[in-house]
């Protein structure tokens, strides 16, 4: 790893922020990153540097980074693009190592010769420098935070083991917002902006190093060195899955042309072909990059074997539907746990896969049939179908699917079907780290997504 | 560059061709037959020429000297009015499966080789996939088994597996001539194979500097 990438550290984990163009108007970016920093309780020192001001906020206000006496770790830079390259500058002399640069009006609209200026200078100081043109990071276990939208029009998610690299800033918000609005758990989230001097294979490798990240969600439009992704894809990959999604594909329209002229045309297909090499999970809607993404905190399957529990037989039907389309098996039933099953689940029901336990199974019914196909040898997947419709289900099942998820032994997966009732006992099972999905397609796809990563790994080791 | 030296080239390059002879007059084109064994086809060889098919510039099928001999002077004639260099005698392609293999070099990934089938529902299929070069075997087994038509090639209804090792060998070539030779865009199509091999039917490439 490369100096300026070993640097990020102090954008992630900074003891102290400087944020440069912080500003007393509450609409203006400067202004909204010092705010969420307080109000986000950023545990360390926070120098707000503009030379209009004497005090922001409280806080004693700077006319540079050059007057600030003790040590400044990371700087947000929210100017101007005009004035960053001064200001890039005086870091330096300052020897700050970590910065954000939140400005946009770089290569983005043309002044090309601007963002030179600004790697040249960051180059010359090794320092890590995020953006320009870009959202910033956020990193919730150490409450930093510059991203410049306002707290309460968008959440901040918890922390957890999803870092997102994203290169969109608009992109990036919906991500943060579903994020929390999910209670999917981030440990990093990275808006990248131009990639400049820090692109997104220099983010994937300082992720694979960092101890806080599990899985990685990545959000591309183009790359400026495609061999590089290649090869950092598929080296990270083989340790922390890697989610993409890749925006401006065009596939169809590339297929097309390649059929009809003989020629290879749009370069999504070399993007393709390069997902597939690095055997990442590409996603092909930003839902799906969520309803992938959540599956991966799940123990690796050892096989394609599913076993399904349900309440509703229907639901049971429509996802052995699903398993068979995409060549995933329904695990055949043992004697053993036939036997096992006939003890424990009403005299009407049949001990077959999918079990459906019938509507009127209460949570101890669901315990029962759980806890004997979770150690069936034939199922190494478990799908749980839950009807929260059903009067006969209460609020207890939540913990025993958290319980049984939490063994981390098989991946364990909930779909639950249904409106807003349904929805607040999803939203409790995602937070608390239970891939669960709203229909049985949309579940069995992403256990479909965990199979092949599970094989591929499986293979190479 | 003409037809000739694109395949000469190619020759150098590793690739295996059908059994081929210019032919600049009838007596040479007899001559060519004689050595190259028939059946044989017969191909307009000039540089104003694009789409040889269009103007009657290609005879498939032909079985015997005196067929030879017609369809010679019926292809001069039907390019009567443009420049031409020869007509190509070729041996005629074995029967089995049409299928692409193509390439391009990509500007941000390098060399990109696409396999797909080819045939008359090309477009209807859209049935490719590709992979950056360099590739492994391990690349090319997933190649094979991302086209929706690969039990096509697998061999089913009592038809024979196309003969993989050589699809091996073509695949790794392509990625490797592109490499050596910076080929901007490469278009075997078709290749036909079947259980014993293949024949490359027809070749166009283009350098990326030229």
């Amino acid at each position: 790893m490369r100096e300026q990438v070993k640097n990020l550290k102090y954008i992630f984990r900074p003891k102290s922020i400087a944020i440069i163009g912080a500003s007393g108007t509450p609409t203006k970016v400067g202004a909204v990153v010092l705010k969420n920093l307080m109000e986000g309780m950023f545990g360390g020192k926070i120098y707000p540097i503009n030379p209009k001001h004497k005090k922001l906020a409280g806080l004693r206000c700077y006319p540079s980074v050059l007057d600030v006496k003790g040590k400044i770790d990371c700087a947000i830079i929210a100017i101007p693009a005009k004035f960053v390259p001064e200001v890039l500058e005086q870091c330096g002399k300052k020897r700050i190592k970590g910065v954000v640069v939140l400005s946009g009006g770089f290569a983005e609209v043309g002044n090309v010769e601007l963002e030179n200026q600004l790697k040249k200078i960051a180059d010359k100081n090794d320092a890590a420098v995020i953006g320009p043109n870009c959202l910033g990071i956020l990193n919730p276990y150490k409450r930093v935070d510059s991203i410049f939208l306002p707290m309460y029009k968008l959440k901040r998610p918890r922390p957890g083991g999803i870092s997102f690299v994203t290169q969109s800033g608009a992109t990036g918000t919906c991500i943060v917002d579903l994020a929390a609005q999910f209670g999917v758990g981030v440990s990093k989230f990275i808006s990248y902006g131009n990639g400049t001097v820090i692109d997104e294979s220099d983010l994937l490798e300082y992720l694979e190093s960092d101890k806080k990240t599990e899985e990685i969600l990545l959000y591309i439009e183009g790359t400026k060195n495609g061999k590089r992704l290649l090869e950092t894809m598929k080296r990270v990959n083989r340790k922390k899955p890697i989610v993409v999604l890749k925006a401006g594909r065009g596939k169809k329209a590339a297929e097309a042309a390649y059929s009809h002229t003989g020629n290879l045309a749009g370069n999504y297909l070399a993007y393709d072909a390069a997902f597939r090499q690095a055997k990442v999970v590409v996603a092909d809607s930003l839902d799906e990059l969520f309803e992938f993404v959540k599956i991966f905190n799940q123990a690796l399957p050892k096989g394609n074997r599913i076993g399904v529990v349900t309440n509703g037989g229907g639901l049971g039907v429509l996802t052995t539907d699903v398993i068979e389309e995409k060549n995933l098996e329904l695990a055949e039933f043992s004697p053993e746990t036939i036997r096992k099953l006939k003890r424990i689940i009403p005299a009407y029901a049949n001990a077959m896969n999918p079990l459906d336990v019938i509507a009127d199974a209460d949570s101890g019914v669901y315990k029962n049939a759980l806890d004997v196909i979770k150690e069936a040898r034939e199922v190494d997947i478990v799908v749980v179908i839950v009807l929260f419709q059903a009067p006969a289900v209460d609020e207890r099942i939540l913990n025993i699917l958290v319980n049984i998820s939490d063994e981390k032994k098989k991946p364990v997966v909930v779909i639950a079907v249904g409106g807003e009732y349904t929805e607040g006992h999803r939203k409790i099972l995602e937070s608390y780290g239970v891939p669960t999905y709203s229909s049985p397609s949309d579940a069995i796809k992403a256990v479909k997504k965990l199979v092949d990563y599970a094989k591929w790994t499986g293979q190479k080791r | 560059m003409t037809m000739i030296d694109d395949f000469k080239y190619l020759k150098k390059h590793g690739f295996e061709l059908l059994p081929y002879a210019l032919a600049k007059n009838e007596k040479e084109a007899v001559e060519a037959a004689k050595k190259i064994g028939y059946p044989l086809v017969l191909k307009v060889v000039s540089p104003e020429i694009t789409h040889k098919t269009d103007i009657g510039g290609v005879i498939v099928g032909i079985k015997n000297k005196k067929a030879l001999v017609a369809a010679y002077n019926e292809i001069v004639s039907n390019a009567r009015g443009k420049r031409v260099d020869g007509i190509l005698v070729q041996k005629k392609a074995r029967k089995g499966i049409e299928l692409i293999i193509g390439g391009k070099k990509d500007v941000q990934f390098g060399y990109v080789v696409v396999l797909g089938l080819g045939g008359i529902y090309v477009e209807v299929f859209r049935d490719i996939s590709a992979r950056i070069c360099p590739i492994t075997e391990e690349d090319i087994a997933e190649m094979v088994m991302e086209l929706k038509s690969h039990p096509i090639l697998l061999g089913m209804r009592g038809k024979k597996a196309i003969h993989m090792v050589s699809l091996e060998k073509l695949l790794l070539n392509a990625c490797r001539f592109m490499q050596k030779e910076d080929i901007a865009e490469i278009d075997l199509n078709p290749v036909i194979f079947n259980e014993r091999g293949y024949d490359i039917v027809d070749v166009r490439f283009k350098r990326a500097k030229s």
